[in-house]
């Protein structure tokens, strides 16, 4: 209950940090001088809402009022944070945007699948043909049906699957 | 003029995007981590090539279809469900459990189809006279109306006004980052040129809803077999129908209004179509044990607001949730302002589009109530593949706006955000809402201040603005009062 009070505080911090950068970040905004609403006016009110429910959020918890962590089908409640899944997830992520550029989407995008299902508990076995299949579906529906072409990378000049 | 958008929407072309926008709306509503808003956010890059009306019959589909799978999750899943069908969650699931499932299933799906088809048409004879009368309405006006909308969708939803007003405010702030296109000054782009033309809607709808969603599942995911109840008992029986046809009624009639003055949206109204119900019941008893007047109620409730927010989204282009803020966006991304002007300038395709969603509701009732063991069958899908193809498509979605990477570290920085909001009760739909309001909001405050330049006082004192904030003032004192209401009836359950 410790860290989740302190990610309480965190959090209401963050919100209140962007109000302030805000508030700062807005006096820069270049506005003619006149007695008209300019571009400056409501990035400061907005910067003040941030600010105001930032540390409104903060006392709140310092009361021992925690937010209500969302409730759904899918969620345990009864089980701790696996921070190490959502480790995971968060760098197949950043592998799958890194990799379009390098080797095309149909890679990165199976990767992200099986990455992600195999994070989450899926037999690799299973797993991999389906991510295989489903990137190179997508690659061909979105070349063919929509027009619209997703880098093919190592696929490049291959038919179907080079828009 | 209905006639005509009859005729529109019932060329087979038409008719196969409403199935369409009604199969992915039923199974994104029963998929657990998976809504509407999200669903249409990922559909906007990949229907820029069908015209506007094919591509907001497949959207209003899709929000019509997602009340009505929701309800399949909550009677037949052995969880809790969405905040919007939880009632349901509360009577249906007991139905289930004590083998009367097939009648919970009937009386949601039948009462979701009077309730969206009656509602459908009260907006069909409101919305026009509606849209003539907001034709005369000034900036300030605009401005006073959006604040209610924000007020209500950030303060009044939700068990913490401060932390939904927090959520209010990220969006805002997130909208403003861009080009300010009355002065063309650029704002919080850190220097970055990508920044310029602001951050797409679709890149943080897809973040907050799909990425946020997935990590936060995942973070807590529950292992183990998916539970589904079977399907037992009888469909309709005379009991069935002498017990439910009032409800769906009464929850109709609670449901419309609240949707359409932006209220509260669908949750207010099934509490309040509940609570109405079991006082009104000769059973009361009954309920926490499977009446079935708890499940037609607050379903036709549920419905009946969902066609209500489409009143205001359509007649003044102001949205009330989440995915009626994504719909505006999708206008928006066709050059079309929903709006007063809307029925005069876009006749045609309104009415195609309002005409659709009669048609859809006809197949909506033909998806849950016949074919309802189809749904069961994708409600059983392992969630590990399932949450591997919502990143996937997340991803997709994020890179077909403009096919650069850069736009997937902005999805992964705002899914974050949207995991932390998840975890500490902010609510992910004021932001939404204000990224998509905040812009048009703050154009009319500095329209409003040009016309009488810089006269602060111009906010308030048009008689129509005026009246909404005293309405705004007053639905806040009975929210209090509700509130505690409910607080205390929670303690005497």
């Amino acid at each position: 209950m410790i860290t989740a009070k302190l990610e309480e505080y965190a959090f209401g911090g963050l919100v209140a940090a962007i109000g302030v950068f805000t508030l700062v970040d807005a006096t820069t905004i270049a506005a003619r001088d006149d007695n008209v609403v300019g571009p400056r006016a409501f990035p400061y009110a907005v910067g003040v809402l941030l600010v105001v429910t930032g540390i409104v959020a903060i006392i709140a918890t310092a009361r021992g009022k925690l937010g209500e962590a969302e409730e759904g089908e899918d969620v345990d409640e009864n089980v701790r944070t696996d921070w190490i899944t959502v480790g995971k997830l968060v760098a197949v992520l950043i592998a799958h945007l890194v990799l379009i550029d390098l080797v095309g989407w149909p890679v990165a995008a199976a990767l992200l699948f099986f990455g992600a299902a195999w994070t989450l508990g899926a037999t690799w076995w299973r797993a991999l043909p389906i991510a295989i299949v489903l990137a190179l579906v997508v690659q061909v529906v979105f070349a063919y049906g929509l027009g619209l072409s997703l880098p093919a990378g190592i696929f490049e000049g291959v038919p179907f699957l080079d828009g | 003029m209905l006639m005509e958008g009859f005729a529109t929407a019932a060329q087979p072309e038409y008719l196969l995007y409403a199935l369409l926008g009604v199969t992915l709306g039923t199974a994104v509503g029963v998929l657990p981590g998976i809504g509407p808003a999200m669903t249409v956010a990922l559909l906007l890059p990949l229907t820029y090539t069908l015209d506007p009306t094919a591509a907001l019959i497949i959207f209003a589909g899709i929000y019509y279809g997602g009340m009505y799978g929701g309800s399949t999750t909550s009677i037949l899943l052995n969880t809790p469900g969405e905040s919007a069908s939880i009632v349901t969650a509360l009577e249906g699931n007991k139905m289930a459990k004590a083998g009367r499932g097939a009648a919970a299933l009937a009386t949601a799906a039948i009462g979701s189809f009077v309730a969206g088809t009656i509602a459908t048409v009260l907006l069909t004879l409101l919305a026009p006279t509606i849209a003539d009368v907001a034709v005369q309405l000034g900036p300030a006006d605009y401005v006073a109306l959006m604040v209610v909308a924000f007020t209500t969708v950030a303060a009044l939803l939700g068990s913490s006004p401060v932390r939904g007003l927090a959520s209010l405010g990220l969006g805002l702030f997130i909208g403003l980052i861009g080009t300010d296109t009355l002065s063309g000054q650029q704002r919080f782009t850190l220097g970055i040129t990508t920044m310029a033309d602001g951050i797409d809607v679709v890149v943080v709808a897809v973040g907050v809803f799909a990425v946020g969603e997935a990590l936060y599942v995942a973070s807590r995911l529950r292992h183990g077999p998916i539970e589904v109840v079977p399907i037992g008992g009888k469909w309709m029986t005379g009991e069935f129908w002498k017990r439910s046809w009032k409800p769906w009624l009464r929850g109709t009639f609670i449901g419309f209004p609240i949707g359409t003055v932006p209220a509260g949206g669908a949750d207010v109204s099934t509490f309040l179509s509940y609570a109405a119900e079991k006082k009104l019941s000769k059973r009361p008893e009954e309920f926490g044990k499977g009446a079935i007047e708890g499940v037609a109620g607050p379903e036709a409730a549920n419905n009946a607001a969902a066609a209500g927010v489409l009143v205001p989204l359509l007649t003044l282009g102001l949205p009330t949730t989440a995915t009626a803020a994504v719909i505006v966006a999708a206008f928006q991304s066709y050059g079309i302002q929903p709006g007063p002007l809307l029925f005069t300038n876009n006749g045609p395709m309104v009415w195609a589009l309002i005409a659709s969603l009669y048609i859809g509701n006809v197949m909506l009732l033909v998806l849950n109530l016949p074919l309802v063991k189809i749904w069961v069958k994708v409600l059983q899908i392992p969630r590990p593949y399932l949450y591997a193809g919502i990143l996937l498509f997340a991803a997709l979605g994020t890179y077909a706006v403009n096919f650069v990477t850069d736009d997937l570290i902005v999805l992964l920085v705002i899914g974050v955000i949207g995991f932390f909001m998840r975890r500490h009760g902010y609510p992910v739909a004021p932001l939404v809402v204000g990224l998509i309001l905040g812009p048009m909001a703050e154009e009319q405050v500095r329209r409003t201040l040009q016309i009488s330049e810089g006269d602060l006082s111009a906010l308030v004192t048009s008689p129509f603005a005026a009246t909404a904030y005293g309405i705004l003032v007053v639905l806040l004192v009975v929210t209090v009062v509700l509130r505690l209401r409910r607080k205390k009836s929670e303690v005497t359950v």
